[in-house]
């Protein structure tokens, strides 16, 4: 499903140039779950940009379905997104002037979906949000946030689906219930999951881990 | 439709808040701007029209071409022809030498004739108002023709070979001003009665008026009737028929166009402000519509379908907020308004909708143009640089919309420059001296206490909201205070020609036996004139020693009448030498040539310039004359003029008359009479009618120009909010973290109002220099009044600045010390 050969990516900053990624080799299946792990800089965020098609390496390439995507323009791959990918995010990233029912229903309606409301309606349910549908994000605490998030995420029925620390906002009980969520929607839909994360418990319910350090691959394995 | 859904839910949601008030008050005040300046435009022109009686006049000493009338009738133009003559009239042993002026039936074509059945009338409720005239044998009469003549209403008098009864006193005729009433009393008669008066012989010295108005094309029937015209048939505009009342309503109209321009720019600014902060809004919704795999196209084409339902929907409310703005604003001064003003073309309201569309284009869509083309990685980094257009570029395209749109609304390209280089000039300097005060202040605020030290480092770490902020606050300021002062200016301008003791009457032809009893007569009533001119007639016999037809190819009225030559030592008041120079103590008074000095207009017409010469002939006697100076005039100030004027020592030994101008209150007016009666070779002109109705139509001007302003004020009020709104956010976010950590409410209000009024005050001081700067260039190039400089602008605009952005500040921020810290950061 997603092919990743040599991949680098190298910034240049005043001090130089920075190497943020180095030779990464990979490949996930569908339905794999995959956790991308290590230090805080180590390169987890920038290589989740590089395999969703939001960024691109300085070398190497990266292949979604048998599509390279890093020999596509900017549409070509947002072309790509808009068939196979949904995200998650640390910040949530909700619109603060849409309720809730309208930030899950904006992809689906985008993508011209007729009964987007209703889908959007059925997605707050399955996360437990049926009484909050008419809710802004200000009036919505942390963790119903990271929920509408991942009704948003799954609406769109992605093939693929990418999420960054989506626990890393909240407190630990929260946090366990949206990881308990997000596993459970993700073996009900059948979405290959990649993650990034730094917390170890979250890392071990996934099929493989992905360890950076410095830009480098120093470990992937299937988890026990 | 998405894109309107999208609008509906932003809307809901609050981002759409300020830019839709912004739109809608923007359009609301240009709008209304335009209405107001439109129909107060219109009723000026249909007043200056009603001053000639007509929409234009064809003058003339023979009576007209009966081909023009049958053509007018053709083109459904309308017609009245007048003639004016001199007439002795009389009953019983009393005579009077009377100004007659006989009207076909369809006079005036515009305005009204008052008329009343009690002399003297001024009470309203004795006025009549007609748009006809004196039906056939009777005459309407000036009221003080009954004491001359000795005579009441209904009694019947003698005007050339008829007698004919006067049946009403005539108060009032429109065109009163266009012909002075040289030669006593006002009568108003039937053109069909002048064959059996028989007063107008071959040779009679008369004056033709050919009144016209109206038809399906004015301009085509004007067009084909010009060239017609010969030497001796003139063309009168509304414009041309008093100096005075043109120079007013041409100022007031100009003064109108600039508070309609001002507003376009204070509502381009106000959008500016409010697209600005728009924009910043968009971009995380942006970012996740390219990671959600939406092409670039098509979120531009939503944006721009969402900008485009928002122009429509916003300038829709606000043309109609306009209207009723403007109508509020009519019914609050119709007391005094004395006149109904005309409706409105489409004019105002195309203007009103495209100020709210292109400025929405103008500063929005560059805003959020180049957002589509951003990385969507900035949803996972928010350090991702934002590749829009830097706000140079963006100010540029904006800034070239208000253009457009000040052109259009203006149609006058030197305004528009000025006001748009002014502002920019004002903006360039707020953003250098902005930038230079808030390092100052920041280097020097840590003396000053930690309110102080807080809200100045906080300034400067946000420098370019606040330069921002400051170039919108400092432009608001400057053209509120241009209006101001402007409209100060120009009002005392006025009030300065207009003063209640303003001579209203001429005393002419004088002679100099009878000056000692005039002087009396005028001393025995307490009056005072403004000086005694003596006046010697003469006709110009030779243009450097050629005869005048020779040199000046039309025949021209000054070569065809005696003029009146005077002598003085002094430049007249209101006088400025031009060319050459002024005669002093070296000048020789009896020199082979004379030096004469030459009004502008006059040597112009005649080919004329420094060091010709002009032979006059007084009496059968002649002199040679060298051009030595030409002057400007001023007309406004009704004091006796001089087309050419001597040195002493020249025209004494000629026989001479003398002349001067009066103030003549109501109540002694029959002062007119007596002078008349004792002197009658005494010529007056009556000039009181028409300096009342000068009066009116400037008090109606300025109460135009009052309105204006009130609105002006608004929409600056608007460019404030809309530039206080800009960094509100993160102040309510700072304010809520340092309450959380304890700050007290007289800090956090401190520091707010530090940096608010801090702002206001820089912004204040640097609008008193754009302002400054910009009356004088108006002044000197759009109004042509005196420059002189406004002190108090440097006082009032940094400390009204300062206090107004400060309270606005304040008021606003509030939020952050009456509600939970929680509860604000929630909020945001």
């Amino acid at each position: 499903m997603i092919d990743v050969s040599s991949i680098s990516k190298q910034v240049v900053t005043s001090e130089g140039t920075l190497c943020i990624l180095d030779n990464i080799n990979l490949s996930v299946q569908a339905g794999e779950t995959l956790a991308i792990v290590g230090a805080s800089g180590s390169g987890k965020s920038t290589l989740l940009g590089i395999l969703a098609g939001l960024d691109l390496p300085t070398s190497g390439t990266v292949s979604i379905n048998g599509e390279d995507i890093t020999a596509m323009d900017e549409e070509g791959r947002a072309a790509v997104r808009a068939g196979h990918v949904g995200f998650v995010f640390q910040s949530f990233h909700l619109l603060p002037g849409l309720t809730a029912l309208e930030n899950v229903a904006l992809p689906l309606e985008l993508q011209g979906v007729s009964d987007a409301l209703q889908t959007a309606a059925h997605y707050l349910e399955r996360v437990g949000l049926a009484a909050r549908v008419g809710h802004y994000p200000r009036q919505l605490s942390g963790g119903e946030q990271q929920r509408v998030a991942l009704a948003r995420a799954f609406a769109c029925r992605p093939t693929i689906l990418f999420a960054d620390e989506p626990t890393g906002n909240l407190d630990t009980g929260t946090g366990a219930k949206i990881n308990d969520l997000l596993f459970d929607l993700n073996q009900e839909e059948g979405t290959t999951l990649i993650l990034v994360t730094h917390e170890k418990t979250l890392a071990a319910r996934c099929g493989r881990t992905l360890e950076l350090q410095a830009g480098r691959q120093i470990n992937s394995g299937n988890n026990a | 439709m998405l894109a309107f859904k999208m609008l509906l839910r932003s809307w809901r949601g609050g981002q759409l808040r300020l830019i839709f008030a912004s739109l809608v008050l923007a359009v609301a005040v240009v709008t209304s701007v335009a209405l107001l300046a439109e129909r107060v435009e219109r009723a000026l022109i249909a007043e200056s029209s009603s001053f000639l009686a007509a929409d234009l006049v064809v003058r003339s000493s023979k009576p007209f071409n009966p081909q023009w009338l049958q053509r007018a009738a053709e083109e459904g133009v309308r017609t009245a022809q007048t003639v004016s003559f001199a007439s002795m009239t009389y009953h019983g042993d009393e005579m009077h030498l009377a100004s007659v002026k006989a009207v076909e039936s369809s006079y005036p074509l515009r305005g009204a004739v008052k008329r009343s059945q009690t002399p003297f009338a001024t009470d309203e409720a004795d006025i009549e108002l007609v748009t006809q005239g004196p039906a056939r044998g009777e005459l309407w009469v000036d009221s003080r023709l009954l004491p001359l003549l000795d005579i009441q209403l209904g009694d019947a008098i003698e005007l050339g070979d008829g007698s004919f009864t006067v049946s009403q006193i005539l108060i009032e005729e429109p065109d009163g001003g266009s012909s002075f009433s040289m030669f006593g009393a006002r009568i108003l008669m039937n053109w069909q009665d002048l064959d059996k008066a028989a007063v107008i012989q071959p040779g009679s010295r008369v004056n033709y008026r050919l009144l016209l108005a109206d038809g399906d094309d004015f301009e085509g029937y004007v067009d084909w009737l010009k060239p017609q015209l010969s030497v001796h048939e003139r063309l009168i505009t509304p414009d041309e028929a008093q100096a005075s009342i043109a120079s007013t309503m041409d100022r007031g109209r100009r003064f109108l166009l600039l508070a309609g321009s001002i507003g376009v720019v204070l509502a381009g600014i106000a959008l500016a402000l409010a697209s600005h902060h728009f924009a910043n809004g968009q971009t995380l919704q942006v970012a996740l519509l390219k990671s959600w795999g939406i092409a670039a196209r098509r979120v531009r084409s939503l944006y721009l379908q969402q900008i485009v339902l928002l122009g429509v929907i916003g300038s829709v409310i606000g043309l109609v907020l306009g209207w009723a703005f403007h109508q509020l604003l009519i019914s609050a001064v119709r007391e005094w308004l004395p006149i109904a003003l005309p409706m409105a073309g489409p004019r105002p309201w195309i203007t009103g909708m495209a100020t709210g569309m292109l400025c929405l284009a103008g500063f929005t869509l560059p805003a959020l143009w180049h957002l589509p083309a951003q990385s969507p990685l900035a949803v996972l980094r928010r350090d991702t640089p934002i590749n829009n257009l830097n706000a140079a570029a963006r100010g540029s395209l904006g800034v070239l919309a208000v253009a457009l749109l000040l052109f259009w609304y203006s149609n006058n390209l030197w305004l528009s420059l000025a006001i748009l280089l002014g502002f920019a000039l004002t903006a360039m300097a707020s953003i250098a001296v902005g930038l230079l005060l808030l390092r100052l202040g920041k280097t020097y605020g840590h003396w000053m206490g930690s309110i102080w030290r807080l809200a100045l480092s906080n300034l400067w770490r946000r420098k370019k909201p606040s330069l921002i902020q400051m170039v919108g606050f400092s432009g608001a300021i400057a053209l509120l205070m241009i209006m101001v002062v402007v409209r100060t200016s120009l009002i005392d301008e006025w009030r300065w020609q207009l003063a209640d003791d303003a001579p209203n009457h001429f005393l002419v032809n004088v002679a100099a036996h009878e000056l000692d009893g005039v002087k009396q007569l005028i001393d025995q009533r307490e009056l005072e004139t403004a000086g005694w001119y003596s006046m010697v007639r003469g006709r110009i016999t030779l243009l450097n020693n050629l005869p005048p037809a020779d040199v000046v190819p039309e025949d021209h009225e000054s070569l065809r009448r005696e003029l009146n030559l005077s002598w003085t030592r002094d430049l007249p008041e209101g006088n400025k030498v031009i060319q050459g120079q002024w005669w002093d103590d070296s000048t020789p008074q009896n020199g082979a040539l004379a030096p004469v000095s030459l009004e502008e207009d006059i040597a112009k017409e005649l080919g004329l310039k420094l060091g010709d010469t002009i032979q006059f002939s007084v009496g059968g006697l002649t002199f040679d004359a060298v051009i030595t100076s030409t002057r400007s005039l001023n007309w406004d100030n009704m004091t006796p003029n001089f087309y050419f004027l001597f040195p002493e020592g020249y025209l004494e030994e000629y026989p001479r008359t003398h002349m001067t101008s009066l103030y003549i209150p109501a109540e002694e007016k029959l002062l007119v009479n007596d002078l008349l009666r004792k002197y009658p070779t005494v010529q007056v002109i009556e000039l009181d009618k028409i300096i009342d109705r000068i009066r009116t139509i400037v008090s109606q001007v300025t109460r135009g120009l009052e309105m204006m302003t009130l609105l002006i004020l608004g929409c600056g009020i608007v460019v404030m909010f809309a530039a206080v709104s800009l960094s509100m956010q993160e102040r309510l976010q700072e304010s809520a973290i340092l309450r959380t950590l304890g700050s007290s409410r007289r800090l956090i209000l401190g520091v707010q109002w530090v940096e608010f009024s801090t702002l206001g005050l820089m912004a204040g001081l640097l609008a008193a220099l754009g302002a400054e700067f910009a009356v004088a260039m108006l002044q000197r190039f759009m109004f042509s009044l005196p420059f002189n400089w406004h002190p108090w602008l440097w006082m009032v605009g940094p400390v009204a600045g300062g206090l107004l952005v400060g309270v606005l500040g304040v008021a606003y921020s509030r939020k952050a010390v009456t509600q939970p810290p929680l509860q604000v950061l929630n909020s945001l």
